[in-house]
């Protein structure tokens, strides 16, 4: 096509959209300057273009509309529901027609006439709903509101200078600065190897620097704000609340969140749906409403909101909300599911059934909904670029759709993991937890050839990604020395994806793969290293289906299990600290058993020998190598693995909290556990497991040495159990069999110790020294010295 | 006609692939298998930050017997926009082609008919001019 002509398409279709909103505002105050100036500028430009070009039945209709509005402009007629009619009737036939020139089609003959003889001042009201308007010139507080808002919208597009360029363009140059970014960590990579160089490391900083920006600005390029989105709804949502006899309002907030421009396009769709359906299904006649004790007009509100790397869009109407039970019987009538089936489902899961395919909530199939198009292609639709789509509704008060989006298409949060030699990437947004296959609360089944696994009360089917790939066979397979994902999918289905190894996660830069090895639908594309190499991003939803993991009772019951445990399961309690460089980090609760504080001469530190004297013990200390000691009190954590103690210096100890949030595991730090969200903001976790492995505790917690005490002896039982206790001793008991620690005797009693022990105290009645090794028995300090000394010397 | 063609050796017989549709020839280093893939692809390798698919023409053309890689030397060719590397056995100069692809009577064999174009004469004598879409396509799969 002629690039002029390219151009006044675009040109008259980016005015459609702006003046689309225009309209409806201006239809509730007639009376605003401002709408009619808007829409009187595009009847006007359509009109002047046509002169360029060989439009005459368009210039004819832009020429009618300007007219009339010129006549509203000048105060000589008052616009009316009639003329905005008119007006929205002749734009529609210009946007009808513009199409018609892009797709170099003849538009059908005829009809402008009428089109233009419905703006005559005189003219009768043309057969349709809009006569309800007609009637009740809607409330004007709610929609000046709206109006407000979209005024102080309008100057601030006029101002910003733009151009139009071809998306092929930006893609390109797009494509380039990733590369520019995998060059760039190529380079990195074999600078770090060379060791330091103070004469390429400077300009290397400011390289990366200066690329970093790029990259935004980049992004940014194709980046849009919401609001071209949003503009051409209220448009949208006034035909079709006329078409059905209710009145609807919108409400817009965050319309200055960006997004890329091709998830606008994308999600456009899906989002007329879901509009669709609520004023449909949702929002009540006006009547109804009153009843109910609701404002007569509808509210449609639309929130976005950014979050990192995704954009949350909630689109909330206040109408009925949704009839569960309705749903769950259609479902069943539908044959979907069984009456047990349904029985056991929640009910949001029984909302989320809007999602299923083939299931509408539609009692008659209107020209609006129940086309057979349902929620299920809007999901498809969302999670084909990467975002998930939530339902949450209350009955009688309204339902609200939670949209999660990627920012871009390209780019995504993966995790990466080994399997085999190989690494491949997972897309994050599937990954619901990680466990080892080894950890104690993870139990393996085996049903048939497949195997499960039963972690927290849930059962789920197992794939190893090695035997997915083909790499290796299940029976082989030791599932034990794995690292099991737990996926789940859009589906809500949930299995395990059994990897040898997971090591980071990370935003990766998602290229398209050759056809041939799409064909093995095993994989979504591929992206690369930082060291240059390429890797694979599995497709875990298309793995799923070939291994019949989706749909199916058996994950949904599991699923039901699920949600109840998952909201205790999820929250671990554990305590914030700032450690000596005054970073925030946190330590799993359970593992601190008490906070000290002690004077720093108590500390003593030589070379990789770090130790703090505490109550005359001398402890392992740890965390002292991430910043400098305080100079004069030290506090510190008291950790425990239930068998070992050391302490932990911090800097402060700031709060206790719950971890609900994921543990995102770190590869590059094995000192701490990964990295969770508390308050918003990144919180290393420290590894427990690392602190005790690297500093060897060398004190044994006492209770592990056992002592026998004489059995029989009440003075044994009453004064000196609670003694040898407290010097943390178990006391065996008389089945013990076992050899125990320490054995404590009296002198008197010449009856020999049952059971053996390795040590043994005698205690003699008298404070006269007797000339052998025995204690006197209420001689406490050589007691508990002796004590002291049978259990450290164990314990060394 | 006076075509280009890149000279190479594949599965031990001389072949020529057209040099227009041939970017550059490039050592391939490392090469990331990919599994679950037919065998003629032998993975991905990275040249300036972009992957390449790897396919061994010989594995391609559904000849069994692939001679050692001596040389790992490959052809980097575009295909509807995705970028193969077709891994060739030795790769020799540039050379002219002397004549039209013709064919000749009783075929070039099996594997080579499909990918084959037909023969050309050039300085080094008779020539197979590949098809490089056939090579990427891999062998017919007799089984589907």
């Amino acid at each position: 096509m002629d690039e002029l002509l390219a151009d006044f398409v675009a040109e008259t279709r980016e005015m459609l959209e702006q003046s689309g909103s225009e309209l409806v505002a201006w239809e509730a105050d007639p009376s605003d300057k401002k709408r009619i100036d808007t829409i009187f500028r595009f009847v006007h430009t359509v009109k002047g273009n046509c002169g360029f070009f060989d439009f005459p039945r368009l210039e004819q209709l832009s020429h009618a509309a300007e007219d009339a509005l010129a006549e509203c402009r000048a105060g000589r007629r008052e616009p009316d529901n009639a003329l905005v009619t008119a007006v929205l009737a002749i734009i529609d036939r210009i946007s009808e027609m513009t199409d018609a020139i892009e797709a170099g089609e003849e538009f059908p003959e005829g009809g402008d006439e009428a089109l233009i003889a419905a703006l005559s001042p005189d003219a009768e009201v043309e057969v349709q709903s809009d006569i309800e308007i007609a009637e009740e010139p809607s409330a004007p507080a709610p929609a000046n509101d709206e109006g407000e808002t979209a005024a102080a919208k309008a100057p601030r597009q006029t101002v910003q200078r733009s151009i139009r360029l071809p998306v092929d363009l930006l893609d390109e140059v797009m494509k380039g600065v990733s590369d520019m970014v995998l060059a760039r960590n190529d380079l990195a990579r074999r600078l770090r190897e060379a060791g330091e160089q103070p004469t390429i490391d400077g300009p290397f900083e400011r390289l990366s620097a200066i690329l970093a920006d790029v990259r935004n600005s980049i992004t940014r390029m194709r980046m849009q704000r919401l609001e071209h989105l949003f503009s051409s709804l209220p448009r949208l949502v006034r035909d079709l609340s006329n078409e059905l006899g209710k009145q609807v309002m919108v409400d817009f907030e965050g319309s200055e969140v960006e997004l890329d421009r091709e998830m606008i396009e994308m999600v456009r769709d899906p989002l007329t749906h879901i509009i669709r359906n609520a004023i449909d299904h949702g929002i009540e006649t006006p009547a109804t409403r009153l009843k109910a004790g609701k404002r007569e007009i509808g509210l449609l509100k639309f929130a976005a909101r950014q979050s990192g790397n995704q954009i949350s869009l909630v689109i909330t109407d206040d109408g009925n909300g949704i009839n569960v039970d309705k749903v769950a019987e259609k479902a069943i009538a539908n044959g979907l599911y069984s009456r047990s089936e349904i029985d056991k489902m929640s009910d949001k899961q029984k909302e989320n059934l809007i999602f299923e395919p083939g299931l509408s909530t539609a009692d008659q199939v209107s020209s609006i909904s129940g086309r057979g198009v349902g929620m299920d292609v809007v999901r498809s639709n969302i999670e084909r670029v990467g975002g998930s789509i939530e339902v949450s509704s209350k009955l009688g008060e309204g339902t609200s759709f939670h949209l999660q989006l990627p920012l871009t298409l390209s780019i995504i949060a993966a995790l990466t993991v080994g399997s085999g030699d190989q690494r491949y990437a997972i897309p994050r947004s599937y990954v619901e937890e990680i466990v080892f296959g080894n950890s104690s609360h993870v139990e393996f089944a085996q049903a048939g050839d497949r195997r499960l696994v039963t972690f927290r009360g849930q059962r789920v089917p197992c794939l190893a990604l090695g035997e997915v790939l083909g790499g290796e066979a299940n029976e082989t397979c030791r599932w034990e020395d794995k690292t099991l994902i737990l996926v789940r999918l859009a589906s809500d289905d949930v299995f395990a994806l059994a990897v040898d190894r997971v090591f980071d996660h990370e935003d990766v830069v998602v290229k398209p793969i050759a056809p041939a090895i799409m064909e093995t639908r095993l994989y979504a594309g591929t992206t690369l290293l930082d060291d240059g190499r390429p890797m694979m991003l599995i497709d875990l939803p298309s793995i799923a289906q070939m291994r019949g993991m989706v749909g199916g009772v058996r994950t949904k019951t599991v699923g039901i299990e699920k949600e109840e445990r998952a909201e205790k399961s999820k929250a671990v309690p554990v305590m914030l600290f700032a450690g000596l460089d005054g970073r925030h980090r946190a330590v799993r609760l359970e593992l601190v058993r008490r906070i000290d504080t002690i004077s720093r001469d108590a500390i003593d530190i030589e070379g990789d020998r770090a130790q703090a004297v505490i109550d005359g013990e001398i402890m392992t200390l740890a965390g002292h190598d991430t910043g400098p000691l305080p100079e004069e009190r030290c506090r510190l954590l008291r950790l425990s693995d239930g068998e070992h103690e050391l302490v932990y210096a911090v800097k402060e100890v700031l709060d206790a909290a719950d971890i609900t949030d994921d543990v995102v595991p770190s590869e590059a730090d094995t000192a701490i556990e990964g990295v969770t969200l508390i308050g918003g903001k990144p919180i290393p976790l420290l590894d427990g497991h690392a602190v005790f492995a690297r500093y060897r505790a060398t004190r044994k917690i006492d209770h592990t040495l056992t002592c026998r005490i004489p059995e029989g002896s009440e003075w044994a039982r009453t004064i000196l159990e609670p003694l040898v206790q407290a010097a943390g001793y178990r006391i065996a008991g008389e089945d013990d069999e076992v050899e125990a620690d320490l054995a404590i005797a009296l002198a008197e009693d010449a009856a020999p110790i049952t059971g053996g022990a390795r040590e043994t105290i005698r205690l003699r009645p008298e404070p006269e020294d007797a000339g052998d090794d025995t204690i006197y028995r209420y001689d406490r300090d050589a007691l508990l010295a002796a004590l002291k000394r049978i259990r450290t010397g164990r314990a060394a | 006609m006076n075509e280009l063609l890149l000279m190479c050796t594949i599965a031990g017989r001389r072949a020529a692939i057209p040099a227009i549709e041939v970017q550059s020839v490039i050592e391939v280093e490392n090469i990331t298998p990919i599994p679950g893939t037919p065998d003629f692809i032998l993975g991905l390798t990275a040249l300036r930050s972009q992957a390449l698919t790897v396919i061994d023409c010989s594995l391609a053309l559904g000849l069994e017997e692939t001679a050692e890689h001596s040389e790992r030397r490959a052809a980097v060719v575009e295909i509807e926009g995705h970028l193969y590397a077709l891994l060739v056995e030795e790769a020799h100069d540039v050379g002219e082609a002397r004549s039209e692809p013709v064919a000749v009577p009783g075929g070039f064999g099996e594997g080579w008919q499909r990918a084959a174009r037909g023969m050309v004469e050039t300085d080094g004598g008779p020539t197979l001019l590949v098809d490089i879409g056939q090579l990427i396509s891999g062998p017919l799969r007799e089984a589907a």
